[in-house]
């Protein structure tokens, strides 16, 4: 592969002057559930995609994974279907089901022949509105998710992104609470049927229709199915600052026989709904978000250090963070964290020309077709991260003039605020022998965790 | 509850009924299909050549999967990182994929790019630079690659060890990114030859699906790239895999958490008649939840994490591959003796028709679902066009799904999943009881 890329959640098009979201109906049934439909014919499928606002932000203290082991469990046995039953059913209509969550909600997304669509929409809703979670089915997956733990730490680039999201955010913060043996090893089916229970309601729900299907018979059948659950109580949003950081930290996690050190370097970054996010995903686009981005132009491209080095920005409910994440050899480790941190350095400092604005510009727009609108399950995910962050059609429709408005002043004040040199939080995973030495370089507030040990860090 | 045995169809038809393809070949031999879809004003341009690490020789390995790179790393017209940089600019972005067989480059560009596009992949394809610094550093970008995908990965390191137990005499044997000694070792003559056999354009389809029309794709083509001659193309390749006299087992044992083990069997080259009649055997055994292997060895006995199977689109006969992840305190041992058990029960019992139709159904939504983008249909296209040798095989891929019969399948689960035509790879987690007693041994 010529690159494997730290795509984020933005993208746009040169040859459109604008795009806009295709014509769909938002209706909130009587029992709160709010339900979208999008016709889109073409390839005949239909996509269901239901939102339950909360998330991992609703798990709670000490059991952290409720909500994904309660998305997992959901087609592990309904009312009229046991699970053996369920995925028979499921995979006969070479339909699709999944189930997960991220910080602010968990996500159930399935697909179905246009011709299944009665069929696939029952089956879905069966799932989320009838689930009876066996006792046994229970203890077997939290049993395998514990394993998955540890399949997790013999990934190195997925272990790394759990230890830096407990270090950055702390255990204080819902987004630093990482699933792992202990707290999956306190979640009791009781807490489950609670979960369940207080969050799978209508007032709590988003059902979002794309694709292929007839809209009328769609809407009735959907109300139907979805209008039938208890309304509930509105998830109430938590409220949290932007992380604060006095001074630099740094996480050593050793892996003896690693042969190249993995390293993530963030600072407190935005919400989803902050006003200036346009400007903030244009910067970021330039310092680490496409292959000719200022980090992998310099430890790439130029030096050869890294297959690839790009910059993450979070963009949930809550302030996350920025981070610019790449590996490197395990000699180069200090050559190439230096040279990492003398590109934020130069950003922060010098910020960006017209010329690279305006390509960055014509990047975003250009890709963004293919990245968010071209197919149904895109277009889902698109109105339900409107209704889930209290946003509206314009983040699609108006993207390009938001876009084109913004300055090489704006964008530079935004790069000075966001992108700072002080103060960072180091997460570095590898042989710490050969490079424990290396780290008070950086931080004069090191700790060191063996990969073997539970957990992710401290 | 509905009965399986109800199970409805999928229709096969379907696939079929894609948008009108249009084709057209150069006079120096490139052949272009295109696809019209103005759905959106996005363009996926897809360029197969047809060269791999097959194409390669021991003291070479990797070198066309590093020409992947250095095809980005400027020609004659486009200098040093103007690919990306114009791409980027145009509002469009880029990557490629190097496999056994192929080298593929795949670019996605708003419709306004696409003169760019046909101006730079000419320059490169008969103009490649090579300059010695940029080749250097490129190699630490392709090693890096290899010490994530490979050395620092126990999947990677593993399977790489499985080929080249599994294939003794075929080119399938070395790994696409290269023996690290190779990587560090080959030299400018090397390179220049390499380009030259491999990246003439009648080694080339290329596929264009999106906001365009077929006159203007050809126009362009024709302006850009018919004027660049005509290679001989690479040389067959001759050797032919022995066949495997019985099974072949190998070990690594390195610090990880869990084990792993990868059970290969040799099977036909895609477009074999059983090809299909294997795939079908795939999705029963591992496609959802439903599958065979995941109710007894995820569900059931809770033996593994996880089981899949995989069989690679290729040229030449390669391996079908399950992988299994054994959970915490399973001896790997055991989760073989249960796949073994599972493998004979499909060479012993037919296959009910319930589950046979579950298993279509999978695998004819699943083709479907490649449909859905710009870049899934110009993969599928280019992928039918240079495997099976003919893009339209696409349209009949539902009928050919369609005909495997229950006898089929057990048919060539005898034939293949034999113990004589298996290869075992093993990674035994440093300081645990199977390892220690691997040291002993």
């Amino acid at each position: 592969m010529k690159s494997v890329f730290l795509m984020l959640a933005l993208g746009a098009a040169l040859a459109a002057a604008e795009v806009r979201l295709p014509k769909y109906t938002r209706e909130v049934l009587p029992n709160g559930t709010v339900v979208y439909l999008m016709p889109k014919p073409g390839v005949p499928l239909v996509s269901f995609q239901i939102e339950i606002k909360g998330g991992q932000e609703a798990e709670p203290v000490g059991q952290a994974g409720l909500a994904s082991v309660t998305a997992a469990l959901l087609r592990k046995g309904t009312a009229s279907h046991t699970a053996d039953q369920f995925s028979n059913e499921l995979d006969g209509l070479g339909g699709t089901f999944r189930a997960s969550r991220d910080e602010q909600s968990t996500t159930i997304a399935s697909e179905f022949l246009k011709k299944d669509f009665d069929q696939g929409l029952n089956l879905t809703a069966d799932a989320i509105l009838h689930p009876v979670f066996p006792e046994a089915e229970v203890k077997k997956f939290i049993g395998q998710a514990i394993d998955g733990v540890k399949a997790a730490k013999d990934n190195p680039q997925a272990a790394i992104r759990l230890y830096a999201r407990a270090f950055f955010y702390g255990p204080d913060h819902p987004y630093g609470r990482v699933e792992d043996e202990a707290t999956l090893g306190k979640i009791s089916r009781d807490s489950i049927v609670e979960f369940h229970k207080q969050y799978y309601t209508g007032k709590n729900m988003i059902v979002v229709v794309t694709g292929d299907f007839e809209p009328a018979a769609a809407r009735d059948a959907v109300a139907k199915v979805f209008g039938a659950a208890p309304a509930g109580e509105a998830y109430r949003w938590q409220t949290r600052p932007a992380v604060s950081v006095k001074a630099p930290r740094l996480l050593l996690i050793d892996k003896p026989d690693a042969t190249q050190t993995y390293f993530w370097i963030a600072q407190p970054g935005i919400s989803k709904t902050e006003p200036g996010r346009t400007t903030v995903e244009l910067a970021n686009t330039l310092f680490g978000g496409r292959f000719t981005s200022l980090l992998n132009d310099a430890l790439r491209v130029n030096s050869g250090l890294t297959y690839g080095a790009g910059a993450i920005l979070d963009e949930n409910r809550l302030p996350g963070a920025i981070t610019i994440a790449t590996y490197t050899r395990t000699d180069t480790t200090e050559k190439t964290m230096d040279m990492a941190l003398d590109v934020l350095k130069k950003f922060n400092e010098t910020g960006m020309t017209a010329v690279q604005l305006a390509s960055i510009k014509a990047y975003v727009k250009g890709t963004f077709p293919t990245r968010r609108l071209e197919t149904s399950d895109q277009l889902a995910n698109e109105l339900s991260e409107m209704e889930i962050f209290g946003l509206n059609r314009g983040e699609v429709d108006d993207l390009f003039s938001r876009i084109d408005s913004v300055t090489v002043e704006q964008v530079n004040a935004s790069v000075k605020q966001h992108y700072r040199p002080e103060n960072l939080t180091f997460v570095v995973l590898g042989n710490s022998a050969k490079i424990r030495g290396l780290m008070k370089k950086y931080s004069g507030d090191v700790s060191e965790v063996s990969i073997k040990d539970p957990g992710f860090g401290k | 509850m509905k009965q399986l045995a109800l199970l409805a169809l999928v229709p096969a038809c379907l696939l079929a009924q894609t948008a009108p393809v249009q084709t057209h070949t150069l006079d120096n031999g490139l052949k272009i299909l295109v696809q019209e879809d103005h759905a959106i004003p996005n363009v996926a341009m897809y360029l197969f050549f047809k060269i791999g690490s097959r194409n390669e020789r021991p003291g070479i390995t990797g070198i066309s999967h590093f020409f992947e790179h250095m095809m980005f790393n400027g020609a004659k017209k486009y200098g040093p990182k103007q690919f990306d940089n114009e791409m980027e600019k145009a509002g469009g972005n880029n990557n490629a994929y190097t496999s056994n067989d192929l080298t593929v480059y795949t670019d996605w560009f708003p419709s306004t790019a696409l003169e760019l596009m046909f101006d730079m992949e000419s320059d490169r394809m008969r103009d490649l630079a090579f300059d010695p610094k940029i080749i250097q550093s490129e190699r630490g970008v392709v090693y890096s690659e290899r010490r994530t995908s490979v050395d620092n990965s126990n999947y990677g390191v593993l399977s790489e060890q499985l080929e080249a137990a599994a294939f003794t005499a075929h080119p399938y044997h070395w790994p696409v990114v290269g023996w690290p000694s190779d990587i560090e070792a080959w030299t400018m003559d090397d390179l220049r030859a390499h380009y030259k056999m491999g990246y003439a354009p009648n080694n080339c389809v290329m596929v264009v699906v999106g906001d365009v029309t077929a006159d203007q794709v050809v126009a362009l083509a024709k302006k850009y790239i018919e004027p660049i001659p005509r290679q001989d193309p690479p040389p067959p390749v001759r050797t032919k895999e022995p066949e495997q006299k019985g099974e072949r087992r190998v070990t690594v044992v390195k610090p990880a958490q869990l084990p792993l083990v990868l059970v290969a069997y040799h099977a036909p080259a895609t477009g074999s008649p059983d090809y299909t009649a294997l795939e079908v055997a795939d999705t029963l055994l591992t496609s959802g939840q439903s599958s065979r292997l995941y109710r007894r060895m995820v569900d059931t006995d809770q033996l593994v994490l996880s089981v899949r199977a995989q069989q690679r689109p290729t040229f030449d006969p390669s391996l079908f591959t399950f992988s299994l992840a054994p959970r915490a305190g399973v001896d790997p041992a055991r989760t073989e003796k249960v796949l073994y058990e599972e493998l004979g029960e499909l060479q012993t019992t037919p296959v009910p028709d319930s589950e046979l139709r579950k298993a279509k159904n999978q695998l004819l939504a699943g083709h479907y679902r490649q449909l859905k983008t710009i870049a899934g249909r110009a993969n599928l296209l280019g992928s039918y066009e240079v495997f099976y040798g003919d893009y339209r095989k696409l349209y009949t891929a539902g009928d050919d799904i369609e005909k495997v019969t229950a006898a089929d399948v057990q048919r060539v689960a005898r034939q293949y999943f034999t113990a004589q035509n298996r290869t075992v790879a093993t990674l035994i987690p440093e300081a645990s009881p199977a390892a220690k007693k691997e040291v002993k041994q």
